[in-house]
């Protein structure tokens, strides 16, 4: 049997444990561990502050520890892992703090410490040289490795941002006496803004939707997949079964009023029963409008109101029938009408339009919006055009926050038809 | 960060009801210190929770979602055929979140009171 090792042999067995020490001579070790006592220290104390400038450095005999910054923890420390060594080699402050996560016993050593055993021995500043040169190259390689994965993450999060423009219309139909546009501006973070436009099969109507789910990111992009579809989908193909709600079935299943009815309660049930637990909402402006009489019925579920713009130069708000989408399984919906007449515009939009702020802080607001609007004369696209150039020129350098999408109709006079 | 302060307290009616006073914006950084506070009351036995808004002015789609959350929590077979939720109900919210509750028509699955007597023994 081994006999067990003196305090100093451990002390010494400890540093060369240590990665950075690891190239110096047995007889520097031992100059080194002279100098030196293991500390005891308490559970949550703060053994290196960011910000500070130190010149020690610590070993983990036995212990735990934790490098944090901004109560963000970076790594966790345990017997053999060193901190703080950058200190003893020049004065540069700390660049994170770490804490001691229960009773840890730790050696310390000082500069001048560190710098008079080197000085024992030619060779030892090389081996140091060569360990600093060592860790180093591994922080490269690692940051290399994270900045490879960053890239991966960033090319799946394109293709998540194509396959979800897949879900909004890549034309508007082409509609004798109509004039349609839209506007489709992503913002950088993933969002869940989505708008259709697409014909009943059953009748006259063209069904205008524009929605925007809660919050951003992917979740708020997989949602928004989910609403478009589901509206589409039941209001083209209808209501299975069960799912036909009592409201809806007292108007003629394939009415305007009965379509927007069933689409809305199918979409609203189905997100609010089978998610449930995700507390995912959208705001949906639903209309079904009669192209050959300007007539449209409505629902608008919570979205921010569109503005007909009449030909007489007045200006009407479709306001909420009814809240968001998606809570509520009992929600309950109701449907509006209103006629276009020829010459009118209706103007549809997200939040992303009324709520785009300049560097100040300020919202675009509803008065910009009617003040930017050039509903006569100019054709819908350029309605749109302008709409967007005054939205970006008062948004100046600040950053777009949210997705801005517009959807625009008008009933053209007779003239304009050609 | 902005934070957000939640006092607990316990008032009778003809049931007991939890107040959650909140103070601050519920925002996507803070929803969850609410969904959290709530959560906790109701392990420790809260059936009916009054959320008293009065200090909060401003009020996110994530305060929403937390609030759905928390009638979610505290409705242990969600009824489809009830509109609005007996087990949560609002106190006092400021003009601003008040704006807000009604363009998202939160006001059709929540009762909302002024006064909290009259919120309490509603219940």
């Amino acid at each position: 049997m081994e006999a067990p090792l003196t305090p100093m042999e451990y002390t010494i067995a400890t540093l060369r444990k240590c990665v950075f020490l690891a190239g110096l001579d047995e007889s520097v070790l031992a100059v080194m561990a002279s100098k030196i006592e293991p500390l005891l220290i308490e559970t949550g104390k703060t053994i290196v502050t960011k910000g500070d400038t130190g010149s020690t450095m610590y070993i983990i005999i036995a212990g735990v520890a934790k490098v944090h910054d901004d109560g963000v923890t970076l790594a966790t420390l345990k017997s053999g892992d060193v901190f703080g060594e950058m200190a003893v080699l020049d004065s540069e402050v700390r660049s994170a703090s770490v804490t001691t996560e229960c009773e840890s016993l730790l050696l310390c050593i000082s500069r001048d410490v560190f710098y008079d055993a080197l000085s024992t021995e030619p060779g030892a500043f090389k081996a140091v040289i060569h360990s600093v040169l060592q860790g180093k190259r591994g922080l490269i390689s690692e940051i290399k490795a994270r900045s490879l994965r960053l890239l991966s993450y960033q090319k799946e999060m394109e293709i998540g941002r194509r396959i979800q423009a897949d879900f909004l219309p890549k034309s508007v139909p082409d509609l004798e006496g109509w004039e349609i546009a839209s506007c489709f501006e992503a913002a950088r973070d993933v969002a869940g803004d989505f708008y259709d436009v697409f014909r009943l099969t059953s009748s006259s109507h063209l069904a205008i939707v524009i929605g925007d789910v809660c919050d951003k990111g992917v979740g708020a992009a997989l949602f928004m997949t989910l609403f478009r579809s589901l509206i589409r989908a039941s209001s083209l193909y209808g209501c299975i079964g069960s799912t036909l709600v009592d409201a809806g079935s007292e108007t003629a299943a394939n009415s305007a009023e009965g379509v927007l009815m069933n689409s809305m309660h199918t979409t609203n049930r189905y997100i609010a029963t089978t998610h449930a637990g995700s507390s995912m909402f959208a705001s949906v402006f639903f209309g079904l409008l009669d192209t050959q009489t300007g007539e449209m019925s409505y629902v608008n579920a919570g979205h921010e109101a569109p503005i007909i713009f009449r030909k007489n130069g007045k200006t009407e708000m479709l306001a909420i029938t009814g809240g968001v989408a998606g809570l509520f399984p009992a929600a309950n919906f109701e449907v509006e009408t209103t006629t276009l007449n020829k010459g009118d515009l209706i103007f549809t939009y997200s939040d992303g339009v009324n709520e785009a702020k300049n560097t100040a802080g300020h919202q675009f607001g509803e008065e910009r919006i009617l003040k930017a609007a050039t509903p006569e004369g100019d054709d819908v696209e350029n309605f749109l055009c302008s709409m967007l150039d005054a939205i970006h020129r008062f948004r100046g350098d600040a950053d777009q926050s949210d997705d801005i999408t517009m959807l625009a109709l008008k009933y053209l006079e007779l003239d304009e038809t050609g | 960060m902005t934070t957000l302060n939640i006092s607990v307290e316990q008032a009778q009616g003809r049931v007991p009801v939890t107040v959650l006073g909140v103070e601050g914006d519920i925002d996507a950084a803070t929803h969850k210190t609410l969904q959290d506070k709530a959560s906790e009351v109701i392990e420790a036995g809260s059936t009916h929770i009054l959320l008293d808004l009065g200090g909060v002015e401003y009020m996110g789609s994530a305060g929403f979602r937390a609030i759905h959350a928390i009638a979610n929590m505290l409705n242990d077979e969600p009824s489809p055929g009830l509109a609005k939720s007996g087990y949560l109900k609002l106190l006092n919210p400021t003009d601003a979140v008040a704006r807000v509750i009604k363009t998202l028509g939160f006001d059709v699955y929540l009762d909302i009171y002024q006064d909290r007597e009259d919120a309490v023994s509603s219940f």
